[in-house]
């Protein structure tokens, strides 16, 4: 289990651990007891707890158990030592750190000889993971199977042999733990993910078309939502889930493939983009930016900008924003135009203010069903796009959607 | 005492004031008991050894020194256990050619084997308190044990001592590493000088006098025996003190830490509270383990000195899962204990303004042509939704910070006011459950601002 670069040692004084001297001159005596089992403990991204089962064999009376570790960066005010199934015959009378070591030393003192299993825990530094996924869309675009992979990397400077690997959800893993290794494993395969196709228009955020002062470019997405598929039953414990909606999903960074049949039935696939998949709790949206969708064309213009005064300085602001689009894609699609309502203020009632924009849709709207209200300030409006046409040459119809609000006692 | 150069030396020629000299016999008496007395909140430790010592009548020279080490001179004090009212200390020197030296003229009336004390203030030696907290896989019960540890870095090996800790906060006027550094007592700094000498030493007078009180309090018998078991630690007040006397004898080696079992508890209820408060824990709930210093909890025999509590969980496969270390404030008996165990993934909270309005407009009306809006009210409206994806029930407490002049309104059992800004109120959600609750606050802006203050809808 150890290579020559063994670091963390146990070490069992049979006959003698010689205190009395400063600690490069401790003088020991030990047996070296293997251990049994390890299990390493990821689920809390802050720190990495390892366990390790080994089995000492103690003395009648007091054992001076000594445990010392070099080039690991271990807590070592995290360490517990716990006899296991012994009830109260081994007990531990204290612990003593030497000076100028990465040591310390149990005084147990066992009411019989014999074997003992025990368990000791730490803190250990450089043991860390990460979560990536890998998603592969059918040609469809309406599924997805999703891959979760979670990434240990071993850099604690102590090899670890088989080890039971737990993220804090999914299942056990029984992975051999090498020095300064990195070790991928699949935590989870979720087949047959339900996915919208997003074309989002967001007038601020949104790349700038060359040339075209009044465009932006429509960004495409995919959103998966982290939901139990109905009737669904929900793994056994300790399980590898194979449906999603049974843990959270955890940040990681998300590689996008679309499958492709070609000429000869063979599959392949093609890379779409990669995102950042943020932290998305059961029944969350994921939505990942895979690129461009230039085929889906927005220009926006503002057909009315009207001022009423009230009384002194306060007034109210008459908005008409018309959103022109055209769909030169062979597949209909539906596109969400993202508005923030105090940044449409600033831009009509003479910038940044101290308040907050209160504003209400008034007739000209276009559909004020499609116009979701997400909080009080952001909007998103859904709009229908057919298929471009399959004629030659016919270009697509133009949509347009008219934004029609009332920013109410503004100053 | 193999590391430090610390000896009392009896000195049976006969000598007048110390004086210049090259040559000495001496004879070394053993240390037959020693006793710390060790104070968490300063670098701070009583000292007290006894030794026997044979006088004889007439003059003794007693001399006393303390190489390497980091005790505070000025408070070294030598007593007599024995024939009290015949033997008195005429004198303390410090000679000038020899640091870390003093030496006591002893007047001795009776002749013969006398026990005697000498006590001092050390630095260098300290204490610290640690728990660890598991609880089981259903997160209903646990285990807590608590530990202290002595840190011995005082530059001089403590065998077979008896170990007193103190729990309490002592006013020093000088820290005791800073005397100890200065050497001879009149090396005191240009602020000390500044000090009133008197005051100094009175008060320094007085804290020897409680610290030998405390160290005089629950004097077990020390023996030398191997301990079968770990060694109790037995915890009794005095004034607004504790102390933690650890049974039996310890060796506590200079450089160092010993750590031992202070209590242990099987079997503790406990209650899982989520709290909402962004401004103190940032912008998702936290889920809190809370419990009390009590009988009900199965502690409350004194208070938790200062220290670190390390929580973990049965974790259902013969292991261990870790959810924190937080550093605990010290807890008087029967005090709640509050561990914040950190954000919880399957607890999902959202609050979100859903619907904005203003109203009842002012105007400074002495401006013309347009008098400017100077004053406004603002109704915002929240929604709140909790999602819970544990098996069981639980109860968040939301605290919601509202700056300014505000009337707030929700239906929310135990809505009540934490302080003149903060409605605080009890979110409870069954198991698996997702739930939503409205709230709505009228803000009075501007001139229309009277108060600065949150009042309760209805109260």
């Amino acid at each position: 289990m150890h290579n020559k670069r063994w670091l963390v040692a146990m070490a069992l004084a049979a006959a003698l651990v010689a205190l009395a001297q400063p600690a490069a001159a401790r003088i020991k005596l030990a047996t070296l007891p293997a251990r049994e089992r390890v299990e390493i403990q990821l689920e809390n991204e802050n720190a990495t707890l390892v366990e390790e089962e080994r089995i000492v064999t103690l003395l009648k009376g007091t054992n001076h158990i000594d445990f010392s570790w070099t080039n690991t960066q271990i807590d070592k005010w995290t360490i517990l030592f716990r006899p296991l199934a012994v009830a109260d015959t081994v007990r531990v009378i204290n612990q003593s750190y030497p000076p100028g070591e990465n040591a310390l030393v149990w005084e147990v003192f066992a009411d019989k000889a014999g074997p003992v299993k025990v368990r000791i825990s730490y803190i250990i530094g450089n043991l860390r993971r990460s979560f990536s996924y890998r998603a592969t869309a059918e040609p469809d675009e309406k599924t997805l199977t999703l891959r979760n992979y979670m990434k240990v990397q071993n850099f604690s400077g102590e090899e670890f042999g088989v080890s039971s690997v737990y993220a804090g959800f999914a299942g056990v893993f029984q992975k051999e733990m090498g020095l300064a290794e990195s070790k991928e494993m699949l935590v989870a395969k979720f087949d047959t993910v339900p996915i919208k196709k997003k074309f989002v228009f967001n007038w601020r955020t949104g790349q700038v078309v060359p040339d075209e002062p009044n465009q932006r470019y429509v960004t495409m997405h995919y959103v998966l939502k982290n939901e139990k598929p109905q009737g669904a039953a929900a793994p056994a414990k300790g399980e590898a889930p194979t449906i999603l909606g049974t843990y959270p999903l955890p940040f990681g960074k998300v590689r996008i493939f679309l499958k492709k049949v070609e000429a000869d039935k063979s599959v392949n696939e093609a890379f779409m983009g990669e995102d950042w998949g943020q932290f998305t709790p059961i029944d969350d949206e994921m939505k990942l930016f895979l690129g461009l969708a230039r085929d889906v064309k927005v220009e926006r213009t503002v057909k009315k900008n009207e001022r009423t005064d009230i009384h002194g300085n306060l007034f109210n602001q008459e908005v008409i924003v018309q959103y022109k689009m055209q769909n030169f894609k062979k597949e209909a699609c539906t596109l969400d135009i993202e508005e923030d309502m105090n940044e449409l203020r600033n831009e009509f009632c003479g910038g940044p203010k101290d308040h907050e924009a209160s504003w209400e849709l008034l007739g000209q709207t276009t559909d004020k069903t499609r116009v979701e209200r997400k909080s009080a300030q952001k909007i998103e409006i859904h709009v229908p796009l057919a298929a471009g046409p399959k004629e030659g040459d016919k270009k697509p119809d133009e949509v347009i959607f008219l934004l029609h609000v009332l920013f109410k006692s503004e100053w | 005492m193999t590391r430090a150069t610390f000896a009392l030396i009896a000195v049976l020629l006969v000598a007048g004031a110390a004086q210049a000299r090259n040559v000495d016999l001496v004879t070394l008496p053993p240390r037959d008991t020693v006793q710390l007395t060790i104070y968490n909140s300063e670098d701070l430790t009583l000292v007290r050894e006894t030794r026997s010592i044979t006088f004889k009548k007439g003059i003794n020279r007693i001399e006393f020194s303390w190489a390497n080490t980091l005790i505070d001179p000025t408070s070294a004090y030598f007593r007599p256990l024995e024939h009290e009212n015949e033997i008195e200390v005429l004198d303390t020197t410090f000679p000038a050619d020899r640091p870390q030296v003093l030496i006591w003229n002893v007047d001795s009336k009776f002749e013969g084997q006398v026990k005697v004390e000498v006590s001092y203030f050390t630095s260098g030696i300290s204490w610290n308190a640690d728990y660890v907290m598991i609880t089981d896989a259903d997160e209903t019960k646990a285990t807590l044990d608590g530990y202290v540890t002595v840190v011995n870095n005082s530059g001089e090996d403590y065998e077979g001592a008896q170990v007193r800790l103190v729990v309490g906060v002592v006013n020093l006027v000088e820290k005791i590493a800073r005397l100890a550094q200065a050497g001879f007592p009149m090396n005191t700094t240009e602020e000390a000088l500044d000090e009133s000498k008197s005051e100094v030493s009175k008060l320094k007078s007085n804290l020897m006098r409680g610290a030998l009180a405390l160290a005089d309090r629950s004097a077990g018998a020390a023996n030398g025996r191997k301990q079968a078991a770990p060694p109790k630690i037995v915890k009794e007040g005095l004034s607004e003190y504790f102390i933690f006397t650890v049974e039996g004898q310890q060796t506590v080696k200079n450089q160092w830490s010993q750590r031992m079992v202070s209590f242990r508890t099987r079997d503790v209820p406990f209650e899982i509270l989520y709290r909402y408060r962004p401004h103190q824990y940032g912008p998702k709930p936290v889920r809190f383990f809370i419990l009390a210093n009590d009988v009900e909890h199965k502690m409350g025999e004194s208070p938790l000195p200062d220290g670190v509590i390390r929580v973990f969980r049965e974790n259902g496969r013969d292991g261990l899962s870790f959810f924190t270390a937080q550093a605990a404030k010290y807890i008087p008996i029967k005090e709640k204990i509050e561990l914040n165990v950190g954000q919880d993934n399957q607890i999902v909270y959202e609050r979100v303004v859903l619907d904005l309005a203003r109203q009842n407009f002012t105007y400074e009306e002495t401006v013309r042509p347009k008098p400017p809006v100077v004053g406004w009210d603002e109704t915002r409206k929240w929604q709140e939704e909790i999602r819970n994806y544990r098996a069981k029930p639980i109860k968040m407490e939301v605290r919601h910070v509202l700056a300014g002049d505000v009337e707030f309104s929700m239906q929310a059992p135990a809505l009540k006011l934490y302080d003149f800004h903060t409605p605080e109120y009890v979110l409870e959600v069954g198991a698996g459950q997702k739930q939503k609750w409205m709230s709505e606050g009228t803000f009075h802006l501007g001139q229309n601002q009277k108060q600065d203050r949150v009042r309760l809808a209805g109260q």
